[in-house]
């Protein structure tokens, strides 16, 4: 097992994002100089970190990479990561998981927008809030998450799930406006309440035991079901209709805008 | 002196047709604008040369100082931003976008807080379009949808729909039913055939049920959304599929309140399925007379329109992470440049109160709103005034601005691109 961890270092201009895709677990089984960016200046990792690594191993996934102090504005944490495990102890800036296909992340703080965007495989877990466009695609992209799981334990963002094509999204709390919309495949359950659900889906099931504000009027109700885990009543809906769309949701309670 | 068929640089309408009086080295009167134009044209108070703000109060500078002061302000910057753009003429924004390369810096323009989700929908599901002429000669079911030109582009409707005459209409004005879609009574649903007054936030939930309808799937849609009738919105569906031509005008009524983007996406699909009906089409109300031009030259630089990062070296663009509203309420940015727009007028207090931390360097003609926080101010020409250049009407038409005025004032291009060589000379490039 290797563990590196990295501590950041107290910084002149704390708020300037850096951006470090270059945090993988894969990126310490070799040694080579690692930098990030803050802003337009290339820094070495170890400007930004304190860096440790105690231990070898010759496969990735025996690698943790522990990411330590004020990180809310670290970027791109996990981007393109294969194997191993990130730990994350706060708070973790934009796009961390970004197009990941195996491994895992476990965020102990809150997440910023695009976790785990366009994600292939792996599993990442937020035991805080999760920001807007959580598991969704980048812009114009007609594919968001397409494999693998993730899991926040709080709150999500607007836009959960946007263009969601396959793997599983599970949000605790509540999720903002808009989850899965123009969704196409996969999973999405919300534990919590949402507004205006799936607009736009043309498959995929999406699973809300809460209440649905402002749903929306082109879902065909299709009558009541018994949820197989939890063994709640939802109300059943197929579309959109309005998109000719051919997805499921599933709803404990709705309310149109009237 | 008088000049004939001259540009107004005020919305993005770029009205053609106005007559200027230019006397003494001061436009002495307009005909044919709207009350926004004829401000605009016999704007006063303009900035007589540089200035710098110093613990005692403003301090003239000369432009050499000025320029010379900005390059300290956005060399030393780890993340400058360069905001505004849209008040402008292409080819000063053109330099923009180099300069911005070369520093490394994010550029934004204000279609950031006005049509920005428009392109976003666009760049989702494409733009079914046309010119304004188009409309003008061959529209008979024009669509207002949250926007109140009106009062936001006050020749809109005499020149392109209600009062316009057109080719393939024999009695204009008569042949012609409108489509009020808003929030509140305005002015401009006063004019209109049909007006629908709808729940903020409910565009989304309106439209959708439009598609639906057009596509005879009215049996599931309830019998109200968002304080609109079935019965309603039925009737607004027989007119669009009646339709001859049917063209859809939008405003920040849909591209800023919740949704933003979805509820622009949704339009523009509900105008596709229109077209398996009749003609139909969808166009953005700009809103500053180049705002679409600054989207044209930022795209064809760079791929993208507006909120565009080169802190790396290569373009970046993610509206919500690269746009100046997020950057500046994140307090993301470390110097900003501000040219030819008014971010203090427009942008959340959030932002502003970040702008008046940092080193911002303006260009503007006029005194403004940010004018209060900005460290040094540089006048220039007013573009379609005593500056020329291009500009794109609302619909992507380029057309010439004409120079009303002789001038001792630098044009953009030329401040913009004295500024952008000096940078050029300490980079070593």
């Amino acid at each position: 097992m290797m563990r590196v961890l990295l501590e950041v270092k107290p910084r002149k201009k704390p708020l300037l994002p850096i951006e470090a895709e270059c945090i993988t677990p894969a990126s310490f089984l070799e040694e080579r100089d690692l930098t990030v960016w803050k802003g337009n200046r290339e820094l070495m990792l170890s400007n930004v970190f304190n860096v440790s690594v105690t231990g070898e191993v010759d496969s990735v996934d025996g690698v943790e990479v522990v990411l330590r102090g004020e990180t809310s504005r670290i970027k791109r944490v996990g981007e393109y990561m294969e194997g191993g495990r990130i730990i994350i102890e706060d708070d973790i800036g934009m796009h961390c998981g970004n197009f990941m296909s195996g491994g895992r992340i476990e965020v102990h703080g809150n997440a910023a927008a695009w976790l785990g965007r366009e994600m292939r495989g792996g599993e990442i877990i937020c035991h805080g809030d999760a920001g807007d466009y959580c598991a969704s695609g980048y812009r114009g992209e007609k594919r968001g998450m397409r494999g693998g799981r993730v899991e926040v334990c709080g709150n999500a963002g607007d836009f959960a799930g946007e263009h969601l094509s396959g793997g599983s999204l599970i949000i605790h709390g509540d999720a903002g406006d808009f989850p899965g919309v123009e969704m196409r495949g996969g999973e999405i359950m919300i534990f919590g309440d949402c507004t205006r659900a799936c607009g736009n889906m043309t498959g995929g099931r999406c699973h809300v035991f809460g209440t649905v504000h402002e749903m929306l009027p082109t879902f065909r109700n299709m009558g009541e079901v018994v949820h197989e885990d939890t063994g709640q009543v939802l109300t059943a809906f197929r579309g959109d209709v309005a998109n000719r769309g051919k997805g499921n949701l599933f709803v404990g309670n709705y309310q149109y805008m009237e | 002196m008088k000049f004939d068929d001259v540009l107004c640089p005020f919305c993005g309408c770029l009205c053609d047709d106005i007559t200027v009086t230019a006397e003494g080295g001061r436009v002495t009167g307009v005909d044919n604008t709207c009350l926004l134009g004829t401000s605009k044209f016999l704007g006063d108070n303009r900035l007589k040369n540089p200035i710098m703000r110093t613990d005692d109060g403003w301090k003239d500078v000369t432009y050499d100082e000025a320029i010379a002061s900005t390059l300290d302000a956005l060399l030393e910057a780890d993340r400058p931003l360069l905001y505004g753009w849209s008040g402008t003429h292409g080819e000063a924004q053109c330099i923009g976008v180099h300069m911005a390369e070369l520093l490394g810096a994010v550029i934004d323009n204000t279609s950031s807080v006005c049509h920005g989700p428009s392109i976003l929908a666009i760049q989702e599901v494409g733009h079914p379009g046309c010119t304004l002429g188009q409309v003008k000669n061959r529209a008979d079911v024009i669509i207002y949808w949250g926007c109140n030109p009106t009062e936001a582009h006050p020749r809109h409707m005499s020149r392109y729909t209600t009062y316009a005459d057109g080719y393939f209409l024999d009695n204009a004005f008569r042949d012609r039913t409108v489509i009020v879609v808003d929030v509140r009574r305005t002015e401009t649903a006063e004019l209109a055939d049909v007006f629908v007054e709808i729940k903020p936030g409910g565009d989304y939930a309106v439209l959708s049920a439009l598609r639906a309808m057009v596509r005879g799937r009215d049996e599931m849609i309830p019998d109200s959304i968002a304080g609109v009738s079935k019965e309603q919105l039925r009737h607004i569906v027989e007119i669009c599929k009646n339709a001859k031509f049917c063209a859809v005008f939008f405003g920040v009524g849909l591209t800023m309140t919740r949704g933003k983007y979805k509820n622009v996406r949704n339009a523009i699909e509900l105008v596709d399925e229109l077209s398996r009906h009749t003609k139909a089409t969808i166009t953005p109300m700009r809103g500053h007379f180049n705002v679409y031009g600054s989207n044209e030259v930022n795209t064809w630089m760079s791929g993208y329109p507006y909120a565009i990062d080169f802190c790396r070296g290569i373009a970046f663009y993610n509206p919500g992470e690269t746009t100046a509203v997020d950057i500046l309420a994140r307090k993301e940015c470390d110097a900003a440049l501000i040219v030819a727009s008014d971010p203090a007028a427009h942008l959340p207090s959030k932002c502003i109160r970040h702008l008046a931390n940092i080193p911002v360097v303006q260009i503007d003609p006029y005194p403004n709103m940010t004018t209060a926080f900005c460290n040094l101010q540089i006048p220039v020409a007013v573009s379609g005034i005593d500056a020329e250049g291009t500009a794109y009407r609302m619909d992507g038409v380029p057309i010439r601005l004409r120079k009303v005025l002789e001038t001792e004032y630098p044009t953009d291009t030329m401040l913009l691109g004295r500024i952008y060589e000096a940078m050029m000379e300490v980079r070593g490039r």
